[in-house]
């Protein structure tokens, strides 16, 4: 309480000016390209000005079956966000069971989430085919190993005091782990398979645009590829729009599940 | 860093290498199992042999060398600017309250969309040379450092800051003496982050439109159905990706500093 | 109600009504209001008040670092607008650098004035030595126990020679036995330097044992309820806890402290019934 003596006088209780700023900000930076392409000054066929990248995004919508691109990837996301919630936790619980295999492939794990995963991209086209599987296993892997190193950590986090309260009440191995460790360690687990799904979504996105399939991301190639200006810019911000929604909702779920904080 | 606090009965170091090596030859001798029971093309899962062979014949010729420092250029050229400027941007919005609740969020979002995705506007903008692919790893690792450098400056102890006022410290003495040293771990995360994210950046780019660097020599293995050589670039990439980011680690003194 | 006039000739240190307005969601809360004081040069003086009475705005105030205040606080006749190189100041918080060992982190003072490496360090080991601290130079705070860090920030303080030292509860995070020790080393430091000293605190016992003068405040507004002269011999130890004397200074401060703690106790509980948490 003391040490809360130096504080800016409050404003008021809701951020609308800062917000209201960073609104205009980007507003303001869209009409000055605007400006600056119609003047002449950026070349148009390098940058379409926004005014026509909005149209596009119209265009594209109707034109190029974005929602049935959206919901493919979504698709994609889904199945790789479910395999690496189901394997990381797992991994992570089989893990932290055994402390002898922990010690020995946790550092592992942890170099696994180090590498550059996406590029063996070509790999998996020859192992399992230019369709979504291969898609969906490189969402898979690279979302897997912050999942699992998320579920050790939480799980081992949990405070000691809670533990004895379970051995207390006689509890068994099973319960200590679905009445104790579990709900304890489920704030961290989430953070890791919240991180997992950032991962497998870049890689998904990333995947779709390399080898040309499937969703949103191959949009952009055919887009670019017909050198159709405005509707490559157009399709970038509705993949941008996408993975924003995405997240918004991920919080949203995130506060659901956890009301207390 | 996992067992905090906790009765973990340390089990004898010996017992963990045995179990280490244990684990390695039997997911070695499976694969060449896998390799010659023919139950796949052996183009995909290519005896061990001929894998370590490939290694050697990787190793062993200077066109590797040459494109190995394209593409280290290129991420290191990335991690300057983008890092940099993340660095910068990060410090501004860590150190105002306002200006983070204004333009924060724009960061907070775009971070995690698919940097690749650029790669389009990168070419009409930069062409298809050195330049392209730099301005992608640029992008993709200005996200993380940035919002690394702006959480971790928020997280120091208010306290440090009052201590170089009080001895009435110059705006360069805070930024050197405070908080960059007090918000180090953040940093250098944000830099093994962004490092990882640029290095991805680059490769990407390199596998769509060049004729050098380690990602263009991926995609070649790729189309001329070389799989042992395709194998062992991709060991050969993680082990020095992964050596990179224990380095970057080991220089920012994560280990070697006394307490957080 | 013996506040002494601002002006005086002799004075180091001069608060002059000084008054610090906060805006809350809840409406204008004023901390401090109307408090003006002196300090002598070479004079221990203790403010001491209930939790709540604005106290640490008062150090921030003195201290420079909150400059939104009504008043003039003027060190040595020249009114002071930001931290001042006059003034060292001691924190309650635990404010040693992690990054630093303890030499490094006592010559930071030194350091940003471009001090040369090896006097700085000399300057550092005497310090330390002052505290009591010689034969920990290399080690870092993590290794160092709370009351140790807490005198690695005394050295650090006084390795820049201030003419005033300032601190705000700097035993409050400390057990009652370490903190009666290392007043006591305080005291002793006082006393050897002649260091003129203020110190914050809501320890009755340690304002009576450390000072000439005490400056008792009342709860919110944060005004000066009395000015208390303690004339007990020096040079003091924590053994003159025991004195009668010391008992009756206690007393009678305790009687004047009671009121305002009291006070301050049960508005903050009928603030809590509201569901207003913050004080």
């Amino acid at each position: 309480m003391t040490g809360a003596a130096i504080r800016a006088p409050r404003t008021g209780r809701y951020d609308w000016a800062p917000r209201l700023i960073g609104l205009a900000t980007l507003i303001g930076s869209l009409l000055l390209i605007e400006f600056l392409i119609r003047a002449g000054i950026i070349n148009r066929y390098v940058a379409p000005p926004p005014s026509e990248v909005i149209a596009s995004l119209y265009r594209i919508v109707a034109e190029e079956h974005v929602l049935r691109r959206f919901a493919f990837t979504a698709g994609e996301c889904l199945s790789a966000g479910v395999l690496l919630t189901v394997f990381g936790v797992a991994g992570g619980v089989l893990m932290h069971r055994f402390k002898l295999l922990q010690k020995a492939c946790e550092t592992w794990v942890a170099s696994v989430a180090a590498a550059p995963l996406v590029i063996m991209y070509p790999l998996f086209l020859v192992v399992f085919g230019r369709n979504a599987l291969t898609i969906v296993m490189m969402g898979f892997i690279s979302g897997l190993p912050p999942a699992i190193l998320k579920t050790i950590e939480g799980i081992s986090a949990t405070r000691k005091v809670l533990v004895d309260v379970g051995r207390s009440f006689n509890l068994t191995r099973g319960q200590q782990f679905w009445k104790i460790l579990l709900p304890a360690s489920l704030p961290t687990i989430f953070v890791g398979v919240r991180l997992g799904l950032i991962f497998a979504l870049i890689n998904i996105v990333g995947t779709e645009y390399l080898i040309n399939y499937g969703g949103l991301g191959s949009l952009i190639t055919d887009l670019a590829e017909r050198y159709d200006l405005g509707g490559t810019y157009a399709a970038i911000c509705f993949v941008i729009l996408v993975s924003v929604v995405f997240f918004v909702a991920l919080e949203w779920i995130e506060r659901w599940l956890r009301p207390a904080d | 860093m996992a067992a905090t606090g906790r009765l973990t009965q340390t089990a004898p170091p010996n017992q963990v290498t045995l179990l280490r090596v244990a684990i390695i030859v039997t997911l070695l001798a499976l694969w060449e199992l896998l390799a010659r029971s023919g139950l796949l093309y052996s183009d995909v899962v290519p005896p061990l042999l001929s894998i370590a062979r490939a290694i050697i014949d990787l190793l062993s010729h200077s066109g590797y060398y040459y494109n190995l420092g394209v593409t280290a250029g290129e991420v290191a050229m990335a991690l300057l600017i983008g890092g940099g400027s993340g660095l910068v941007v990060g410090m501004v919005l860590g150190a105002n309250r306002f200006l983070s609740k204004a333009f924060e969020p724009y960061l907070y979002y775009l971070g995690p969309t698919p940097k690749v995705i650029f790669l389009p506007i990168a070419i009409m903008w930069f062409g298809i040379e050195t330049p392209s692919k730099i301005a992608l790893g640029t992008i993709s690792c200005f996200f993380p450092v940035a919002l690394n450098v702006a959480a971790g400056m928020r997280q120091i102890d208010n306290v440090l800051i009052r201590v170089g006022k009080s001895f009435r410290a110059s705006t360069m003495q805070m930024v050197t003496k405070i908080y960059l040293p007090a918000m180090r771990h953040p940093v250098v995360n944000g830099v093994r982050l962004g490092f990882g994210f640029a290095l991805i950046g680059v490769l990407l780019a390199e596998t769509r439109l060049s004729n050098k660097g380690i990602g263009f020599l991926i995609v070649q293995a790729d189309s001329t159905f070389d799989m042992p050589r395709m194998y062992a670039m991709l060991i050969v990439l993680f082990v020095l990706a992964i050596g990179a980011n224990a380095l970057i680690g080991r220089l920012g003194g994560l280990d070697s500093i006394k307490r957080v | 109600m013996t506040a002494a006039a601002p002006g005086d000739g002799n004075a180091i240190l001069v608060a002059d009504n000084i008054a610090v307005r906060f805006e809350t969601a809840e409406g204008p809360i004023t901390a401090l209001d109307d408090v003006s004081f002196t300090v002598r040069p070479g004079e221990f003086l203790s403010i001491i008040g209930p939790s709540g009475c604005g106290k640490s705005t008062l150090f921030n105030v003195i201290g420079g670092l909150l400059s939104q205040h009504e008043g003039v606080v003027s060190v040595a006749g020249e009114a002071v607008s930001g931290p001042h190189p006059s003034i060292g100041m001691v924190f309650q918080e635990e404010s040693t650098f992690p990054w630093r060992n303890v030499i490094d982190n006592v010559a930071f003072p030194l350091e940003l004035i471009g001090m040369q490496r090896e006097q700085r360090v000399e300057r550092a080991r005497h310090f330390i030595a002052l505290v009591g601290l010689d034969g920990f130079e290399n080690r870092y705070p993590g290794e160092l126990s709370g009351g140790m860090r807490q005198r690695v920030s005394l050295a650090r303080t006084l390795a820049a020679e201030p003419k005033i030292l300032l601190m705000d509860e700097p035993f409050a995070a400390l057990d009652e036995q370490t903190r009666l020790l290392l007043g006591d080393k305080v005291l002793h430091i006082q006393q050897q330097l002649q260091q003129t000293t203020l110190l914050i605190t809501h320890n009755i016992t340690e304002a009576v044992q450390m000072s000439d003068r005490i400056l008792v405040m009342t709860y919110r507004p944060g005004k000066v309820k009395r000015i208390v002269d303690i004339a007990l011999p020096r040079p003091r130890t924590s053994a003159i806890v025991g004195s009668e004397d010391f008992g009756r200074y206690v007393a009678q401060i305790w009687n004047d402290l009671r009121e305002e703690a009291s006070r301050g106790m049960r508005e903050e509980e009928s603030h809590a019934l509201l569901g207003d948490t913050t004080p």
